[in-house]
């Protein structure tokens, strides 16, 4: 060990046996500097659980793509959507997503007011999305293509309600945090939670961009 | 409290470890305008997904190959410009496992598809009909 | 609307003596352990210093603990299986087939989801932080939740014993049969919910120790120097993180076919059942390496340790690790070849898992080198790992066989597949978890466990286990399906037979081992690891003293080179004291413990008897109750508490004189 440090010191390309001297990385956490800070530990194990409900998510598509062409003589993808709705929907989302990313500058900056203030129009348009979807799926059963209809319905229900519940969440998380910012104000951990629901937000605004290219456009146009 | 952030503010901007979703350049204006870019490319790719799902302008059979091309690249747009996931050396746990998740997602997709197409061909009635649309009894 | 749902009297099985006469003697079992506690006064204690407690060795040990109860359990299952095929020849035994189904579900899924992992998880949780020479996990209150998430599935799980009753479909609810249509009982929900509830757990202690591996080392610990525990611990946890979220969403799907009427996995409308073979096994294989893993880290540690050697092949072992990481995610379709994906998938998935055991080789090969020419210690971790070593090549062999699509068309679903299964599972996991305990106890107690009782545990149980299940391939070959509740091809008959006497066998060793745990306790002082390193170790967690300080470490250790403790060893045997220098102490700050994951639990527990019993009142009041706690705990002020350097001080130069003395006196 302590011999090919001498080789690796040379060499910064040097693959394999490297030692302390020799490892390209200095950061914290890569073990040359001790343990990360606080805001990186909190947000990288945010993100590890981003990417299980990456993974949770895929196992719903998966399905929605092995059902739905199994519609039990009940109506296909492209009888049923409304793509009006579909891109108002679209639309509020990534605007939130954008006014979510100006919400965490202004929390960087610690000024409370601009920052509540995006932290509710994210809410407000987050609210609009599951106020919209709400809606579609409350026609969808109302006409009987609920998802006791078919196979195909039970995965479109699922893997899109799934999402909405997220949202849901999201709604829910937002809302405390509000709360929470309010009374106890830019505190470490509560940013730590902020950036968490961050990214927990801008995740959401990824999987829906699967759900309307997938879901919506290809099985409208397919 | 305070000397807490100015000490993760120093790990960014030395280049140290980031977290995801951190701006590296933690400046306002800086952030501000990466946000609005991701927002119009963002926008952009939005409007042609939906343009494209319409037009008669493309080759029929391309249309699903296109709109899953967009979608990646607004995936990627988003990671970039919102979740902030670069490529930088600080960004390595980070990047990994990012590719991991992806990793197992495509297993999850693809080999489900693959092995039910699968299944689904050998359920069919050895006449060789094909099997029926609804799935029913 | 009724009140309460679906629960009524008749959910009390008084005409069936068994699960109700058990039940009875485990409810006045734990009424009298709660009584003992108030009585003695102790309960203050075991409140604020267990149930609260946020320390990452405290909840490896309570993790630990609640696998060892439930192996109690699941083994009273398996014995009354291995009996009733002793005696069904020709007769329906003495268990009528209803709970004869009801027992082998409950046994897999306990062994599996309440043994096997809470096991492997308590002995990362309590053995990573101070291997990587960190003070706690990466969030210490989730862990703490993690625990009694776990727990809580548990609690559901041994509630179906009295009210109600369990599932009767297998350890896995394969669908139609688990559909509504087919299983209108409450037994599936009972499934469903604890898994749901546990995996939510353990999904949160996955990424609490990859965050912790990833980003929380002492300085110097690069990924080529960290001990080959962590990094079977690493990979894991990523992949309970990518399989675990798998089995949520399909047991959600399984869920909403049973309670909304939806059409995953039904017969008809469009239903497709095979979808829940494949996607419950993308979980289910990644599982058998979940548990696989961690367990051949501890070999690693047990091997290296007792042949006074350095594990050979380090690097490879890595690489191996790691293959099976990636590799295990490319394998699942070997689980239903049976089912008719046809030739080309079949021999895809056939390969991969043909391929699966190169890596495994790699490491019998590197523990094999790594007892050659080393000064091996026969002590009883080091005779599990041989035990293992030989059996579970075995297993692996007779998994090769299996792996191969033409053989397991005739093989599958028959004995030899169960005792296949077992031949892996039980030396690969639960060898390792006994050896993992009789190594680690010391450091969690201050006090070895009796190595008499140990070696004779060690015997009964290895010879119950080849009595018990080399006789299964035997049946499997001579054609006997699993899972018969009586039967009347009289040449199983004998065979049945030995595996009954192996089972008791294996009885008298889990005996041994509670006898073990009892006359340890009774002679702990002449026990007593005085100086914190009694088996001669390699790694950062012999530095410490036994048990540890609850900050492990007065200054985080700073690593130089491979086998971190080992190097600052020798130079302290060499000048007969320690080496390092008295370090400057400073105030630390630890997490302040927290009710809140027993909170949260007790919620969940809540939530999931509402769901089970369909009490829709009691599961808003569960999500509200649940809810609140989180805010509760997010309001508050107070993270983390200060140990003051006297303190820190006091115990490490305590330490450090136990240790001096020891070395003066040559027992290092």
């Amino acid at each position: 060990m302590t011999a090919t440090d001498a080789h690796a010191d040379h060499d910064p390309h040097h693959i394999g046996h490297r030692g302390a001297a020799g490892y390209h990385s200095m950061a914290v956490g890569h073990g040359e500097g001790g343990p990360a800070s606080k805001r990186i530990i909190v947000g990288y194990g945010f993100w590890i659980f981003l990417l299980s409900d990456f993974v949770m998510f895929s196992a719903f598509f998966a399905t929605y793509a092995v059902l739905k062409d199994r519609t039990a003589g009940g109506p296909g993808a492209h009888q049923l959507f409304n793509m009006t709705d579909i891109a108002l929907e679209t639309g509020a989302l990534l605007l939130s997503s954008f006014t979510c990313g100006l919400m965490s500058l202004e929390m960087d900056r610690k000024r409370l007011w601009p920052t509540e203030a995006w932290m509710l129009v994210t809410g407000l348009l987050g609210f609009l999305f599951v106020f919209l979807e709400g809606r579609e799926f409350a026609h969808l059963v109302s006409i009987g293509d609920g998802p006791q209809r078919s196979g195909f319905l039970t995965a479109f229900f699922t893997l899109v309600g799934c999402h909405g519940m997220h949202v849901s969440i999201g709604l829910l998380w937002l809302g405390t945090m509000m709360a929470q910012v309010y009374f106890k104000g830019f505190r470490q951990d509560i940013q730590f939670r902020v950036l968490c629901f961050s990214l927990f937000w801008h995740a959401l605004d990824i999987i829906w961009v699967a759900i309307f290219t997938l879901v919506y456009l290809i099985g409208v146009h397919g | 409290m305070t000397d807490h952030h100015s000490e993760d503010i120093a790990h960014r901007v030395e280049g140290g470890d980031v977290a995801p979703g951190d701006v590296i350049h933690g400046e306002f204006t800086a952030g501000w305008r990466t946000y609005v870019l991701g927002l119009a490319i963002a926008i952009g790719l939005t409007i042609a997904s939906f343009w494209v799902a319409q037009t008669h302008l493309i080759y029929g059979p391309a249309i699903d190959m296109a709109l899953a091309t967009l979608a990646v690249a607004q995936m990627g747009i988003h990671l970039i410009f919102f979740l902030h996931i670069t490529t930088g050396p600080d960004n390595t746990n980070n990047v990994l496992a990012l590719a991991f998740g992806i990793l197992v997602v495509f297993l999850v997709i693809f080999g489900s598809i693959w092995i039910m197409i699968h299944m689904n061909q050998s359920m069919m009635p050895p006449t060789g009909m094909p099997a029926p649309q609804s799935g029913g009894m | 609307m009724k009140l309460l749902g679906k629960l009524d009297w008749s959910a009390i099985p008084f005409d069936q003596p068994i699960p109700l006469a058990a039940g009875a003697l485990v409810i006045v079992v734990i009424l009298g352990v709660v009584a003992l506690i108030f009585a003695k006064g102790w309960a203050p204690y075991i409140w604020n210093e267990w149930i609260c407690s946020v320390d990452h060795k405290r909840i490896g040990v309570m993790y630990c603990s609640l696998a060892m109860v439930m192996l109690v359990r699941g083994f009273i299952d398996a014995l009354m299986m291995r009996t009733q095929q002793s005696v069904a020849f020709h007769s329906g035994g003495y268990l009528p087939p209803e709970h004869y189904d009801q027992i082998f579900s409950a046994h897999g899924t306990i062994m599996i989801f309440f043994v096997a992992m809470p096991f492997v998880i308590g002995l990362m949780n309590f053995v990573v932080p101070l291997q990587l020479g960190v003070r706690d996990v990466a969030f210490p209150t989730l862990n703490s939740v993690a625990l009694w998430l776990t727990a809580a599935g548990v609690l559901l799980v041994n509630m179906s014993l009295v009210v109600g009753e369990f599932s009767r479909v297998g350890w896995l609810p394969y669908p139609p049969l688990s559909e509504l249509t087919y299983s209108p009982g409450v037994g599936v929900d009972y499934y469903c919910w604890a898994l749901e509830i546990s995996g939510i757990g353990t999904l949160a202690g996955g990424i609490n120790l990859v965050t912790t591996i990833l980003k929380m080392r002492a300085p110097g610990l690069s990924y080529t120097r960290m001990p080959i525990f962590c990094w079977t611990a690493l990979a894991s946890n990523l992949m309970i993180i990518a399989a675990f979220p798998v089995l949520t969403a399909t047991l959600a799907m399984l869920l909403l076919d049973r309670y909304l009427g939806f059409h995953f996995f039904t017969n008809t409308m469009g239903g497709n059942q095979m979808m829940f073979m494949n996607l419950i096994w993308i979980w289910g294989h990644p599982e058998v390496y979940i548990l696989v893993l961690p367990a051949f880290g501890v070999y690693s540690e047990v091997v290296s340790t007792f042949s006074g050697k350095p594990l050979f092949g380090y690097r490879s072992m890595i690489v191996a690790t790691m293959a099976i990481c990636i590799i295990s995610f490319l394998v699942w379709l070997h689980h239903f070849f049976t089912m008719g994906p046809g030739g080309d998938v079949n021999g895809v998935f056939g390969i991969a898992s043909m391929i699966i055991a190169v890596p495994t080789g790699v490491k019998i090969f590197n523990w094999l080198f790594t007892m050659y020419g080393g000064t091996v210690r026969f002590r009883v971790p080091m005779l599990w790992s041989i035990a293992f070593m030989i059996t579970f090549v075995i297993g692996g062999m007779t998994g090769v066989m299996l792996a191969i699509p033409p053989a397991d068309f005739i093989l599958h679903n028959n004995l030899f597949l169960v005792a296949h299964f077992h031949n892996v599972i039980i030396p690969g996991v639960l060898f390792a978890a006994f050896a993992g305990y009789v190594y680690w106890f010391p450091k969690a107690f201050g006090f070895k466990l009796d190595e008499g009782w140990g070696k004779a545990a060690f015997w009964f149980w290895v010879i119950g286990f080849y009595l018990a299940f080399m006789p299964l391939y035997v049946m499997g070959l001579e054609g006997m399906p699993r899972r018969m509740q009586s039967y009347d091809v009289p040449q199983w008959q004998p065979w049945a037979h030995v595996a009954t006497v192996g089972a008791l066998s294996i009885m008298c060793g889990i005996a041994c081992m509670v006898i073990q745990l009892v006359v340890s306790i009774r002679n702990r002082e002449q026990l007593r690891d005085d100086y914190g390193d009694p088996w001669d170790g390699r790694t950062l967690e012999w530095i410490t003293p036994s048990p540890p300080p609850e900050f492990n470490f007065a200054v985080m250790p700073n690593v130089t080179g491979e086998e971190a403790y080992w190097g600052l060893k020798e130079a302290a045997r060499e000048q007969q004291r320690i080496t390092r220098p008295v370090p400057e102490y400073e105030d630390l700050e630890m997490p302040r413990n927290s009710p809140t994951g027993f909170v949260c639990a007790f919620f969940a527990v809540m939530m999931g008897f509402a769901l089970i019993w369909h009490i829709w009142w009691l599961l808003v009041l569960g999500f509200i109750g649940a809810y609140a706690t989180l805010v509760v705990f997010a309001w508050r002020d107070l993270h983390e508490r200060i140990i003051p350097k006297e303190e820190v001080a006091r115990i490490d130069l305590e330490n450090r004189a136990r240790r001096n003395l020891a070395l003066q006196e040559g027992r290092v």
